[in-house]
């Protein structure tokens, strides 16, 4: 069966790919907000609990400090499941490519 | 000012204090057996109750750190409870959940804690009424008149005491139950 996670929602896909990058949660939310155009903002309960379940599955890992906040990076497991899921939606753009 | 009430249903007590809130207060306190304290203010502020189970030192710090960071006080948490009461002035992002399913999975936290109270007055309740002889007051039927009302009133509390595990059970399995209704509209949507 799938993994639980999967197919990723919409919140963590773009907190696995700001967190290519290390960042703590607050620069998460920005770094979301730029790379989404401003569609998406996450409040701080939703990251919370998102870096908590993705912590908990070993996708992302706390690499460091700054101060009082953990900073976080995704895990070489995170990256696959993120080609995973590169790939199951390059698959879905080719059926609509191949509609037209 | 202070105010005293009782809830059983989060999203009550949300919405109550938030009234509260619209008339120009700000919470700054809020005590066991209901006391929330208010200070009159200029500006707008909200609050939103996330409810979390006990969370060890660390985990504390990580979840207070994170909705600090995007302009949150924590007015008060209890692990006994897992309430969690968060306030900020009123901005562009006025809520702790932006998804479906981390609102879906706030529900369910609620739900396990409702069933939980819930379960734990059913047990009390059962072992107050596995002795039902001192339930049912047998001298008080055998009196006449005056006595009889006068002991009626004095036994009345006792009873309303020993019954009130179960009054308890029916609030916390109707918070369970509005727990559930917001959950599943929201998978249904």
């Amino acid at each position: 069966m799938k993994h639980k996670l999967l197919p990723l929602s919409e919140t963590m896909h773009y907190i696995l790919l700001a967190l290519r990058e290390p960042h703590h949660g607050y620069a998460v939310m920005q770094e979301i907000e730029e790379m989404s155009n401003g569609s998406v903002i996450l409040a701080a309960g939703t990251l919370y609990g998102a870096i908590e379940n993705l912590n908990k599955h070993g996708w992302i890992e706390a690499v460091g400090s700054s101060g009082r906040r953990k900073i976080y990076k995704i895990t070489t497991e995170g990256s696959a499941v993120l080609k995973l899921e590169q790939e199951r939606l390059l698959h879905i753009l080719s059926l609509y490519e191949g509609s037209e | 000012m202070k105010k005293i009430k009782w809830f059983f249903n989060i999203e009550k007590e949300e919405q109550w204090l938030n009234e509260q809130l619209q008339k120009g207060f700000r919470c700054t306190g809020i005590s066991g057996f209901g006391i929330y304290t208010f200070d009159k203010t200029e500006k707008q502020y909200v609050m939103r109750l996330d409810y979390q189970d006990y969370l060890p030192k660390d985990k504390l710090q990580d979840y207070k750190g994170i909705y600090e960071d995007f302009g949150w006080h924590y007015i008060k948490g209890s692990w006994l409870s897992g309430i969690r009461y968060w306030q900020k002035e009123e901005g562009n992002q006025n809520e702790i959940f932006s998804d479906r399913q981390s609102k879906g999975k706030y529900y369910k936290r609620l739900m396990g804690y409702s069933f939980l109270m819930g379960m734990l007055c059913l047990a009390l309740s059962y072992m107050i009424y596995k002795d039902l002889s001192g339930f049912y007051h047998d001298g008080l039927w055998n009196m006449e008149g005056a006595l009889f009302w006068y002991a009626l009133l004095f036994e009345t509390p006792f009873v309303l005491l020993k019954l009130s595990p179960v009054m308890l059970a029916i609030l916390f399995g109707s918070s369970f139950y509005s727990g559930y209704r917001n959950y599943s509209v929201l998978i249904e949507k």
